[in-house]
C-alpha cells in the first residue's frame, strides 16, 4: 500500500569520498510514538554503519537511484562528496526525484563555486538552510530551486558596531598615520 | 591551543572543526556577549549544528544552558541571523529542558517578523509546543493557513500536520480554512526581495493541505469521496505533488471499498495521461496492483492503457522515472507476464543502460515474460551481454534462468546450452560458478532428457575447475545419476581422473562416486573395471581415502555376491530421510537420554521418502523459492541488496496458492506423527501414512477458533482438532468434538474413542482427537462436527475456576470436514508425464460444471489442494489471456505408492468453468475416487 502520509523522506545526506559524514538528518514524524521501522536510525551507531554500507554501494557508481536495505535511495555523486536522500520503498519516486533536485538546484544556485567538500564545510549554514527549507520533518516543504534559495540567508556581513569600531579605528590610523607623517617630516628636514 | 590553531578557527573559510568543549564555551561566551555579534554567532551556531549532525550530542544541563543562551540571540534584529537561530532551537529541542519558555519570543515572531522569518518561526512551534500548550497556537496556525504567502501557508499546514497527534481537536477548528487552502493558488508577493533569487511558486501548499485534509478525514469515506470529486474538477490541482497524493486517497479508497473502482475508472484512464509522470506512474501503480487483488474489475483496455504510460515511461531520460516504470513492470512480471510482453523492444534496450539497477530489473523482467515462444530469442539476447556484466549481477540473471528452467521444462535445449557456454567461458567466482552448477543440477534432476548433454559438459568442466565444492557436488551428481545413464563408461574415465590428479578431498568424493557404477545394469563389464579401480586407490596415501575404497569394495561385494539389500541400499540409496525429522529426533534423541544410550536410536521412526517422492518434494520447494524470491523482488532485490528481509505481499500469496506454507507443513507432519505416537490408545495404530493440511473449522474471529487435521493410518482416521479458546475469563472443561458421518447409513468408518481435552484454559490452544476405524483402504466422508464443553467462569486471581462452579454446558457447531481421495494421495515427480500417463493402466473421465463465477487459477488452485498431487510441467499457472488451460497432476497412493495422473482440460465460458478431468492409474478405485471426488 502506498501511504498517504506526507512524512515521505527518511533521510538526508551527505557524505565525503570516505563514507564520512558531512552532514546527516534522520527525519522521524514528531509527537508520534516510536514505531518499529523507524528503530533503524535510532542510534548513531547504526546510522553510520547504514551510512558506511550505503556509501560501499554507490561510492563511483553513477547509477542515481537504487534499492537499498529496504529503502528507496536517490543519490547524486559529486567530485568529493554525495549527497542522498533516503525514503521508504512505497513512495513515488518521481515526487521524491523532485525534492531531490530541488536540494540539489538549490545547493547549486548557494555554492557559487560548486558543490565540494570544502565549499559546504565553509558555507554549512547556508546548506543546513538549504535543506531544512527543502524538508521539514520528513514532509517535503518545497520543489522549486529558486523558491528555496531565496528563502536562504546570507550571513550577516555589515555589523553596525563593527563598523562603527572600524571607523574610529580608521580615524584613529588617520590620526596616527599623520603624527607618523609629520614625525618624519620633522626629522628629515 | 596554540595561538595558530585557535586563529585556524576564527576564520570561517576553514573547513576543520575545533573539539566540542572549545564550540560549547565559544558558544556560551559569544552569545552572552552584548552588543550581539551577529555575524561570529551565527558562524558559531553552524559550527554548533555540524557538530550535531556529526552525531555528537550535549549532556542536558549543557544542552539547556545552550538552549537559553541562544533564545537571547532573539534580542538581535537580524533576519540572517534568527534564522540559525531557529535552525539551532529545532536540533537542541530534542535534548534540552523547559523549551517550552522560546514559545513566546517565537509566537512574536509568527505575529511580526518578516516574510523570510515567518515560516521558520511557525515550523518551529512543531518543536516547542506539547499537549497543553498547543491550543495557544491556534490563532495564529489559523491566520498563518490562510495567508496570501505560500511559505507561510506552507509552514503553517506542515506544521499543523506535525501537531495533530498532540491536538487534533485545536487543528480541526480550522478544516474549513484547510480545504480552501487546497483550493487556492497561491503567488508570491510581487516585492523585491532582499535575495538575488527569485522565487517561483509551485503551488505546493496545495499538496500539504491535501494531506492535512486527509488526516482530518480519514475515517469518513463519504467525506473523502466528495474529497477527490471536489479537488478532481476543473484541474484544480495544480502541484503535481498534490495530485500524487489525490491518486493515493484514491487507492486507500478502493482498498476499503473495490466496488468504487467503476465510478474511478474514466478519472483513472484520464490520469494515466496526464501532463505528470509521477502521476501516470502513480495511477499505473494503483490500477496493476488493484487489479492483482481484484481482476475482475479491472477492464482489459484500462489495465492496457495503464502498462502502455509505464511502457512510455520507459524511454524518458530521467533515470528515476525509468527506474521507478521497471519497478512496477517487474512487480507484474510476477503475476502476469504475459501482459507486459508488449514492452519488450523497451525492456531489450533498457539492458544496456548504464544504470545498473536498471539493466538488471529489465532482465529479470524479460526473463519473466519468457513464454516457450520467445526464450531461445531471449536466451541469445542474455548470452551478449552476461560477459560484460559484474559477478552479482550475472548470479541474478541464472537464477532467473534456473527459473525458466523449471518452468519451461521443454525448452531445456537453449537454456542447457546457454548455462554451458557461461560456465566454460564466463570468468566468474565460486558463487557465480557455483550458481551455474546448481542450475545445472536442476536441470537434471528435472528433466531427464538433459541428462546425457548436461553430464557430459560437466565431466568436462570438472578437467578444469577450481573449486573444491563444486568439483565434489559435480562428483556426487556424476555418481546419482551416471548408472542410469545410456554410457556409465564415460563417466568412469572422466571420474578416474580426478583420483589420479586432484586432492585427497576430491578422490575420496570421486571413490563414492566411483562405487556407484558398480551395480549399474547397463554395462556389466564396468564391474570388473571399477573393483580393480577401487582395489588400485585402496593404495592411496590418504587415509579417508583409502577408508572409502576400502569399505566401497567390501559392500560391493556383499551387494553383488551375496546380494545383501543393506549393502546394495549404502550403495544406491533408494530412499531418502526427511532431513529436518532426523535432526529433531536426534537432538530428542540424545537430550532424553533414558537409559544412557542403551537403546539403540530407532531410525524407522522418521519418514523415509523414495527418489521421486522427494524430487517432488524439492520441485515444490524449489518453485516456493522462486515465490519467495518473487516476493522478495516485490521488494525490489536488486544485486545492491544483500540484505533481503522476506515479506510476503499479498499479491503473491494469493497467487502462490497452495505452494507457500509447504515448507512448514513438512516440519509440522514431523511434529503430529510425534504427538500422535505419544498417545497411548494411537500407538496401536502403527505408522502414520499421511496427514492433511490444517483446515480452519470456524472464521478466524470467531469465540473458539477451531482447526482441524486429517490423520491417515493404515486402517484408521484419526481427526484432530486444534482448538483455541479466545476468551479472556472462561475456562472450557471436557471439551470434545462430536463427528456425526454426513451419509448415517453407511458405515464405513466406525467411531474408536474421543480424547477430549480435559481444561482449555483462556487463550490456549489444545488438541482433541477422534479415532475412527476404516473398513475400506479408501473411505471418503464428511462429518458435521460440534464442539461441547462446559464454561466456566475463572477467578483471574487464581487463574482456577470459581469453586463450586457447576459450569455451563454449551455446544458450538462448526463447520464439517471433509476426508477425500487427496487424502490418501501423495505428490510424486515425474520427468515425462505424457508417457507416464500412456502407460497406467486403469482409467476414468469425468466432467464437471463450475457455475461460480471462480478464474481458472483459483479453480487449479482449489484441485491441486483437493488432490494434493505435484502439478508438473508448470501447468499450475494458468494464463490470465486465455479462456482454457491442462493442468496435469501426479501422485502416488500414501497407503500403496501406487502412481495416478490427472490431466484436467479446462474451458471457461459465459455459462461457467467447464472441467474435464482424465484420470489415469495403477489402482483402479482410488483413480475412479481422485477424479470423481476432485471437486
Amino acid at each position: 500500500m502506498s501511504s498517504l502520509s506526507l512524512y515521505t523522506v527518511q533521510a538526508f545526506l551527505i557524505l565525503d569520498q570516505q563514507g564520512e559524514r558531512i552532514y546527516a538528518k534522520y527525519y522521524q514524524p514528531p509527537h508520534r510514538s516510536d514505531d518499529g521501522n523507524q528503530l533503524l536510525f535510532n542510534s548513531v551507531k547504526k546510522q553510520k554503519e547504514f551510512e558506511k554500507q550505503l556509501h560501499r554501494k554507490t561510492h563511483k557508481q553513477d547509477s542515481e537511484i537504487l534499492i537499498f536495505e529496504d529503502h528507496l535511495v536517490l543519490y547524486k555523486e559529486y567530485i568529493d562528496v554525495t549527497i542522498y536522500l533516503v525514503s521508504s520503498l512505497e513512495e513515488n519516486e518521481i515526487v521524491l526525484q523532485q525534492g531531490f533536485s530541488a536540494i540539489r538546484g538549490a545547493l547549486d544556485l548557494i555554492l557559487n563555486s560548486g558543490m565540494d567538500k570544502k565549499n559546504i564545510q565553509e558555507n554549512y549554514d547556508m546548506v543546513i538552510l538549504v535543506i531544512d527549507e527543502t524538508i521539514d520533518n520528513g514532509v517535503i516543504l518545497e520543489t522549486d530551486s529558486n523558491t528555496i534559495a531565496s528563502r536562504v540567508s546570507k550571513p550577516p556581513t555589515n555589523e553596525p558596531q563593527m563598523a562603527l569600531d572600524l571607523d574610529k579605528g580608521f580615524l584613529g590610523a588617520w590620526g596616527f598615520a599623520k603624527s607618523k607623517f609629520q614625525e618624519r617630516l620633522q626629522q628629515g628636514l | 591551543m596554540s595561538a595558530h590553531t585557535y586563529k585556524k578557527f576564527e576564520n570561517s573559510t576553514s573547513g576543520d572543526l575545533p573539539d566540542k568543549m572549545t564550540i560549547y564555551q565559544d558558544c556560551m561566551n559569544t552569545f552572552n556577549e552584548s552588543p550581539v555579534n551577529s555575524k561570529r554567532c551565527r558562524l558559531l551556531i553552524s559550527r554548533l549544528l555540524r557538530l550535531l549532525a556529526q552525531g555528537e550530542t550535549f549532556p542536558q544541563n549543557e544542552a539547556t544552558a545552550l538552549f537559553f543562551s541562544i533564545s537571547k540571540l532573539f534580542q538581535h534584529q537580524n533576519d540572517s541571523l534568527r534564522q540559525a537561530v531557529y535552525l539551532a532551537i529545532k536540533e537542541l529541542s530534542g535534548i534540552s529542558e523547559d523549551v517550552l519558555m522560546a514559545t513566546s519570543s517565537i509566537m512574536k515572531d509568527v505575529q511580526n517578523g518578516s516574510d523570510l522569518i515567518k515560516p521558520d518561526a511557525i515550523r518551529s512551534l512543531t518543536y516547542v509546543l506539547d499537549e497543553s500548550t498547543a491550543f495557544s497556537a491556534e490563532r495564529l496556525l489559523k491566520s498563518a493557513v490562510v495567508s496570501r504567502h505560500p511559505s507561510i501557508s506552507s509552514a503553517a499546514l506542515c506544521t499543523s500536520y506535525h501537531l495533530l497527534p498532540i491536538s487534533e481537536v485545536t487543528i480541526r477548528r480550522f478544516t474549513n480554512e484547510t480545504q480552501e487552502a487546497v483550493l487556492d493558488l497561491k503567488q508570491f508577493p510581487n516585492q523585491p526581495t532582499n535575495s538575488e533569487y527569485y522565487p517561483n511558486s509551485t503551488y505546493i501548499s496545495q499538496y500539504h493541505a491535501l494531506g492535512l485534509l486527509y488526516q482530518l478525514k480519514k475515517n469518513d469515506k463519504m467525506a473523502l469521496l466528495k474529497l477527490v470529486r471536489h479537488f478532481s474538477e476543473n484541474n484544480s490541482l495544480k502541484n503535481q505533488l498534490a495530485k500524487v497524493e489525490l491518486v493515493k486517497i484514491v487507492n486507500d479508497l478502493l482498498y476499503r471499498d473495490p466496488q468504487l473502482f467503476n465510478q474511478f475508472r474514466p478519472l483513472l484512464s484520464d490520469w494515466l495521461s496526464n501532463k505528470f509522470e509521477s502521476v501516470q506512474l502513480e495511477t499505473a501503480k494503483l490500477i496493476t496492483s488493484f487489479a492483482t487483488r481484484n481482476s475482475r474489475l479491472v477492464a482489459p483496455e484500462l489495465y492496457a492503457a495503464a502498462v502502455s504510460a509505464l511502457q512510455s515511461l520507459l524511454t524518458v531520460p530521467r533515470v528515476s522515472s525509468r527506474f521507478a516504470a521497471l519497478r512496477i513492470l517487474n512487480r507484474i512480471s510476477m503475476v502476469s507476464p504475459e501482459k507486459i510482453v508488449v514492452c519488450n523492444p523497451e525492456l531489450e534496450s533498457l539492458i544496456n543502460d548504464s544504470n545498473r539497477n536498471i539493466s538488471t530489473y529489465a532482465i529479470t523482467t524479460l526473463l519473466k515474460t519468457g513464454t516457450s515462444k520467445n526464450i531461445s530469442s531471449l536466451i541469445s539476447t542474455i548470452t551478449n551481454f552476461i560477459h560484460d556484466v559484474s559477478d552479482d549481477f550475472k548470479i541474478i540473471i541464472i537464477d532467473a534462468v534456473r527459473t525458466l528452467s523449471l518452468n519451461f521444462p521443454q525448452e531445456w535445449k537453449s537454456i542447457l546450452n546457454f548455462l554451458i557456454d557461461v560456465l566454460k567461458n564466463s570468468e566468474g567466482g565460486f558463487k557465480f560458478k557455483n550458481s551455474i552448477v546448481e542450475a545445472l543440477i536442476d536441470i537434471v534432476s528435472f528433466v531427464p532428457q538433459s541428462k546425457e548433454l548436461a553430464l557430459e559438459n560437466l565431466c568436462d568442466f570438472i578437467e578444469d575447475c577450481e573449486f573444491n565444492e563444486i568439483l565434489v557436488r559435480i562428483l556426487h551428481l556424476l555418481g546419482k545419476e551416471g548408472p542410469s545413464a545410456p554410457n556409465p563408461s564415460l563417466y568412469v574415465r572422466h571420474i578416474y581422473n580426478r583420483v589420479v590428479l586432484e586432492n585427497s578431498i576430491i578422490r575420496s568424493a570421486a571413490v563414492v562416486a566411483l562405487s556407484k557404477f558398480a551395480l549399474t545394469k547397463n554395462d556389466s563389464t564396468l564391474y570388473e573395471s571399477i573393483i580393480s579401480l577401487l582395489k588400485r586407490i585402496a593404495n592411496d596415501k590418504d587415509d579417508e581415502v583409502r577408508d572409502r575404497a576400502t569399505i566401497a569394495l567390501e559392500f560391493i561385494d556383499s551387494a553383488r555376491n551375496k546380494q545383501d539389500v543393506i549393502a546394495q541400499n549404502l550403495i544406491e540409496s533408494k530412499y531418502y530421510y526427511d532431513i529436518p525429522s532426523l535432526e529433531s529426533k536426534l537432538n530428542s534423541y540424545i537430550s532424553s537420554n533414558i537409559d544412557s544410550f542403551a537403546t539403540a536410536f530407532d531410525v524407522n521412526q522418521v519418514r523415509k521418502f523414495t527418489e521421486d517422492e522427494m524430487k517432488a518434494i524439492n520441485l515444490k520447494r524449489k518453485q516456493e523459492q522462486i515465490f519467495n524470491q518473487k516476493s522478495e523482488t516485490t521488494l525490489d532485490t536488486t544485486p545492491e541488496a544483500d540484505s533481503i528481509v522476506p515479506e510476503k505481499r499479498a499479491d503473491a500469496n494469493s497467487f502462490a496458492g497452495p505452494n507457500l506454507d509447504d515448507h512448514q507443513e513438512d516440519l509440522l507432519a514431523t511434529k503430529y506423527a510425534d504427538e500422535l505416537l505419544s498417545i497411548e490408545q494411537i500407538k496401536p495404530f502403527g505408522q502414520l501414512v499421511n496427514s492433511s493440511r490444517a483446515i480452519s473449522l470456524t472464521e478466524p474471529e470467531a469465540e473458539f477458533i477451531v482447526r482441524g487435521i486429517k490423520h491417515i493410518f493404515k486402517d484408521n482416521v484419526v481427526l484432530q482438532f486444534n482448538i483455541t479458546n479466545t476468551l479472556t475469563d472462561i475456562a472450557l472443561d471436557n471439551v470434545s468434538v462430536v463427528c456425526t458421518p454426513e451419509i448415517s447409513d453407511e458405515v464405513e468408518l466406525e467411531e474408536l474413542f474421543t480424547l477430549q481435552v480435559d481444561r482449555l484454559l483462556p487463550s490456549e490452544e489444545a488438541a482433541c482427537y477422534v479415532a475412527f476405524k476404516k473398513s475400506d483402504e479408501i473411505v471418503m466422508e464428511g462429518f458435521l462436527n460440534n464442539l461441547t464443553f462446559t464454561t466456566k467462569e475463572i477467578n483471574p486471581d487464581t487463574n482456577e475456576p470459581f469453586e463450586g462452579d457447576e459450569g455451563f454446558q454449551d455446544e458450538y457447531e462448526i463447520d464439517s470436514i471433509f476426508l477425500n481421495a487427496g487424502d490418501y494421495v501423495k505428490s510424486s515427480f515425474t520427468g515425462n508425464f505424457s508417457a507416464t500417463f500412456d502407460e497406467l493402466p486403469c482409467e476414468e473421465i469425468a466432467v464437471f460444471n463450475i457455475q461460480e463465477d471462480l478464474s481458472i487459477q483459483e479453480v487449479v488452485d482449489k484441485i491441486i489442494l483437493n488432490s494434493s498431487c505435484l502439478p508438473v510441467e508448470s501447468t499450475q499457472f494458468a494464463p490470465s489471456d486465455s479462456n482454457s488451460h491442462t493442468l496435469k497432476l501426479f501422485g502416488k497412493s500414501a497407503l500403496t505408492g501406487s502412481k495416478v495422473a490427472l490431466q484436467i482440460k479446462m474451458i471457461k465460458s459465459s455459462k461457467g468453468l467447464a472441467l474435464k478431468v482424465h484420470g489415469k492409474g495403477e489402482d483402479r478405485l482410488l483413480c475412479s475416487d481422485l477424479v470423481n471426488g476432485l471437486m
